[in-house]
């Protein structure tokens, strides 16, 4: 196996092992075939495993590369997340790797700050004018330095924080617009563990879904798909049974056998509803949960619940009791359940249906692996390593007080979940970051968030560095690694390395803190290095089999009934008529999808839109608007006004209008820019992080543009046919 | 052995996801048009996911429908090229020869499936793009058809293998993009004319149905119905 660590070295060499010294001599070794590497044969192709970074999820990947260059990326058949399955985000990983507008090079501003025009300087220069206002602020006021990323896991995460602990700041923000805030407190209420479940789908009979995106976003897309699949058809005589309840028809909602709608924001509601249903007839396996929580749940009769929530009481009734004798039974809240202004309830509502059925701990139940367990050797450190996903917003929102206040005096800024663009306009995060005397930004395209920074780094792609990450879901304790699959494109340095760097030139609390020359060493010493375990991990892709995978039962003696806290959504009805139902998009995610031409070309499953962002409302309510198909419209809330084209969707509740988020960019290059307007600046700057929050207008509008929809080249066929 | 490839799609799986379309894309350098020509119904992509709308609200179902090419056993295409570009291949696939072909466009007017699409025009990939481009096939140039072929290359890819081991295919060892990523499973692929694969036994499957199968074009692609209730 020396080759192949020869090869690796080699690849990785430009990147780690000269942080600060040229690597020109490496390169020219490599590019040129006169005496082609080991491992390359000219038309002969290879695959490695590394790990997908389009989104949380954490899927395992294998890469085909060619001659140098990556060709194709397939999901690893060995990784537990998604057994050799990939969704269309994470193949289109490659056109962010190869992408025209990818930095190449570092930048220093050239013109007035937000402008977006910088002049390319050497990797050198970029580091000591990183390093001047460190080594100053370490100094004089270590508390000013902010550091702003997205969720970093694995050993990224305990270099970031080591970092940040050492210099003397405890100013490390991370954020995630799509973080399981309501679902982590909704468990920790039930289940007694501040954590995500595990729903093994696979074995389960029935399956409730409350605004579930588990099959396009959600928490881990591919792992949930490929599990659904399997609950409907790899057993020879069960058949899951699939029931939604939600506000619109979703791509999700299309694969129920029963689609229930419900009035937005009362998914928690209808759940309760159904655990009413199961304890009044004595349906339930846990008859001690039941019994302590029957006072409680006493107001909510079905009838009560159909008032509130517009889903008939001889529905609830019905699913209730299908749910309590086709078990196991799993009950699943989804984004637009979660990211409500009262997510923690109706998230803690659909748990507690799985805390009745006593289905916890049991295969085709809820279970709780323990993430922490794969980094226990790290003691305390190991939240840095495997941190719960939250969204941030709270400490966002500090940061973006603190920063108004003048409290910073340097921001490094890293990852994709762009806040500039995610956040609601209201919290005026742009001018409050505008404040702060000198901004770093570790990036690999400039978007409305790094675009204001005073210095850009660019960083590898996840196909080009090294890393290792632990799943949210379905990880069965596997640490996956992440390696460099082809040689790095751009002169690009990854910010695990260069905290390290600079750790190293502070000297003192931080060189101890990162005792390491690169990134690549951290992670050798960590997982046994060349010649050890680590050289199988990486062909394999991660560490798969060799820890625990047993599950968790999880601990419902501590349930405590979910109290509805009554926040209403922002908006006179009267004013406002329909709920504006947000959710991420399938293609785009939270946005960062958006500069990749494959991904604003693949049809969007439900309305079959290209290219550009749209409003889905009932046709029924849109002719009472005067509203036909494409036509422009103002979409109005208190907070903000955008403009967006009218798709109809026959399945969506006639008193919401629903959009997708991720299009609307200003700043994110030519594919990206000017495709809509951006639906987060509806939102309200709330207490809490909520994007089921605000209620909205609609008025026709005359707009130059047009929506594009691929629907049926075929013309009609009959779909009672397909049936 | 003889090879007789076909697809099922399970349609009682599928979710719309979409992930089959970027892989296809990603393994058949099919070209970007962007959202003017999509428009005029220049979309490149070789397979697509249908949605039809069933019932009105509160009772209205979405369906989803991944159309590829049918490799049809008796393609209505074939018989119309003036120019033998479209042909049946060994395995019985419905095979394109870019290099005969001079775009009368014929065969696409001839497919009842709408599954061929036409270059327009010489498509670009802006540098470093066309660094991703994969080696096994060729980007199709201006005036010429183009369509599904089950992955042609991979299943080469899969055979070669094979014949240095000097043995036969195995079921599961060939299989195009889409059918390798599909999340929920809905896509399947295999030899018919080997009893024992995996695609044999699910086309047995009552569920069965073709694609306009009135036609008699003995589509290659074999549908199953969405099922209703719990049980099987």
């Amino acid at each position: 196996m020396l080759h192949r660590r020869q090869f690796l070295k080699l690849g990785g060499a430009t990147a780690f092992a000269t942080l600060f010294g040229g690597c020109d001599k490496m390169q020219r070794t490599l590019i040129p075939f006169v005496i082609p590497p080991e491992n390359t044969t000219l038309g002969e192709a290879l695959w490695y495993a590394s790990v997908c970074g389009q989104c949380p999820a954490g899927c395992g990947i294998v890469v085909r590369v060619s001659e140098g260059r990556a060709k194709k990326i397939e999901g690893n058949p060995r990784h537990p997340v998604n057994r050799g399955r990939l969704c269309a985000r994470g193949q289109a990983a490659l056109q962010a790797l190869y992408h025209p507008e990818r930095l190449s090079r570092p930048m220093k501003l050239s013109g007035t700050r937000g402008s977006g025009t910088y002049a390319p300087i050497s990797w050198e220069e970029a580091l000591s004018l990183l390093m001047v206002p460190l080594k100053k602020v370490q100094a004089e006021a270590p508390a000013s330095l902010l550091m702003l990323t997205e969720p970093m896991r694995g050993h990224a995460g305990l270099v970031a924080g080591r970092f940040m602990k050492a210099f003397g700041s405890k100013h490390r923000v991370a954020w995630d617009p799509f973080g399981a805030d309501a679902m982590l407190s909704a468990n920790a209420a039930i289940h007694g563990i501040r954590d995500l479940p595990e729903h093994d789908l696979a074995n389960a009979r029935y399956l409730l879904s409350f605004s579930g995106d588990f099959l396009e976003t959600g928490i881990s897309p591919v792992h949930y798909a490929r599990a659904y699949g399997r609950m409907r058809g790899d057993r020879e005589t069960i058949r899951g049974k699939f029931v939604h309840f939600g506000p619109r028809l979703s791509m999700t909602a299309a694969a129920a056998d029963l689609f229930l709608p419900c009035t937005p924001g009362t998914e928690g509601i209808v759940a309760l509803g159904i655990a009413h249903v199961m304890v009044r007839d004595r349906l339930t396996a846990a008859s001690a949960v039941a019994g302590r929580l029957a006072d409680d749940l006493s107001a909510y009769p079905p009838e009560a619940v159909e008032r509130l929530t517009g889903v008939h009481a001889h529905d609830i009734a019905a699913v209730a009791e299908e749910f309590a004798r086709n078990q196991p039974g799993i009950a699943i809240p989804g984004t637009g359940a979660a990211t409500g202004p009262d997510g923690a309830f109706h998230c803690a509502g659909v748990a507690l249906l799985n805390a009745l059925a006593g289905n916890a701990g049991k295969p085709g139940g809820v279970s709780f692996p323990n993430r922490a367990l794969a980094f226990a050797r790290y003691g305390s450190e190991a939240a840095l390593l495997a941190p719960a996903p939250e969204s941030g917003y709270a400490a966002m929102r500090d940061a973006i007080d603190k920063m108004r206040g003048g409290a910073f005096r340097i921001a490094i800024l890293s990852g994709a979940t762009n806040p500039a663009f995610t956040l609601p306009p209201s919290l005026k995060f742009s001018e409050a970051l505008s404040k702060v005397p000198f901004i770093a930004a570790f990036a690999s395209f400039l978007d409305e968030t790094t675009s204001q920074a005073d210095l850009v780094l660019p960083v590898p792609t996840a196909l080009e560095a090294w890393g290792d990450d632990l799943a949210p879901v379905g990880h069965s304790g596997a640490v996956t690694l992440c390696q460099p699959v082809v040689v790095p494109f751009h002169d690009t340095r990854s910010m695990p390395d260069v905290l390290i760097a600079a750790a190293g030139e502070l000297g003192g609390k931080p060189a101890k803190a990162l005792p390491w020359g690169s990134f690549k060493e951290c992670l050798d010493k960590a997982y046994g290095g060349p010649g050890g375990q680590m050289e199988i991990a990486l062909q394999r892709g991660g560490f798969f089999g060799e820890s625990s995978s047993q599950r968790s039962g999880a601990r419902t003696g501590t349930v405590a009934f979910p109290k509805g806290t009554e926040r209403p959504i922002d908006g006179d009805p009267k004013a406002f008529p329909l709920a504006l139902h947000l959710y991420p998009s399938v293609t785009l995610y939270d946005g960062r999808g958006a500069n990749l031409p494959w991904l604003q070309e693949m049809p969007d499953p439900v309305t079959t839109a290209v290219w550009r962002n749209w409003v889905e409302v009932n046709p029924k309510t849109a002719a009472g608007l005067g509203l036909s198909e494409g036509d422009g419209v103002t979409v109005t809330s208190p907070s903000g006004k955008i403009t967006a084209h009218v798709t109809f969707n026959p399945g969506i509740a006639p008193d919401v209008a629903a959009m997708p988020l991720g299009q609307g960019h200003t700043r994110y290059g030519k594919t990206a820019n000017g495709r809509g307007e951006n639906p987060f600046a509806l939102l309200p700057a709330g207490e809490t992080y909520a994007l089921q929050a605000t209620r909205v207008s609609l008025t026709k509008t005359k707009l130059p543009t047009r929506l594009v929809r691929f629907a049926h080249p075929e013309g009609q066929w009959k779909i009672s046919n397909l049936m | 052995m003889e090879i007789k490839w076909a697809m099922a799609i399970d349609l009682d799986r599928c979710t719309g996801c979409g992930a089959c379309v970027v892989a296809c894309v990603a393994e058949n350098n099919i070209p970007v048009v962007g959202e003017a020509e999509v428009e005029k119904g220049r979309l490149m992509q070789w397979i697509r996911v249908a949605r039809y709308w069933e019932g009105e609200y509160p009772e209205a179902q979405a369906v989803y429908l991944p159309v590829p090419c049918m490799q049809c056993e008796r393609a209505p295409c074939e018989t119309v090229c003036p120019v033998y570009a479209t042909y049946h291949n060994e395995d019985g696939l419905n095979a394109m020869v870019y290099n005969r072909c001079v775009g009368t466009r014929y065969c696409a007017n001839n497919c009842p499936y709408s599954v061929r699409v036409f270059n327009w025009f010489d498509h670009v990939w802006e540098k470093p793009l066309d660094e991703q481009l994969s080696p096994d096939l060729t980007t199709r140039s201006r005036g010429v058809m183009e369509k599904c072929t089950f992955c042609i290359q991979r299943i080469r890819r899969a055979k070669e293998t094979a014949a240095e081991e000097g043995r036969e295919i195995r079921d599961g060892e060939a299989v195009p993009a889409c059918v390798q990523t599909c999340p929920p499973g809905a896509l399947l692929f295999g030899n018919v004319a080997d009893p024992h694969s995996e695609i044999a036994r699910k086309l047995k499957d009552p569920r069965r149905f073709r694609l306009m199968e009135h036609l008699g074009t003995e589509p290659r692609v074999v549908y199953l119905k969405r099922q209703k209730g719990a049980g099987r």
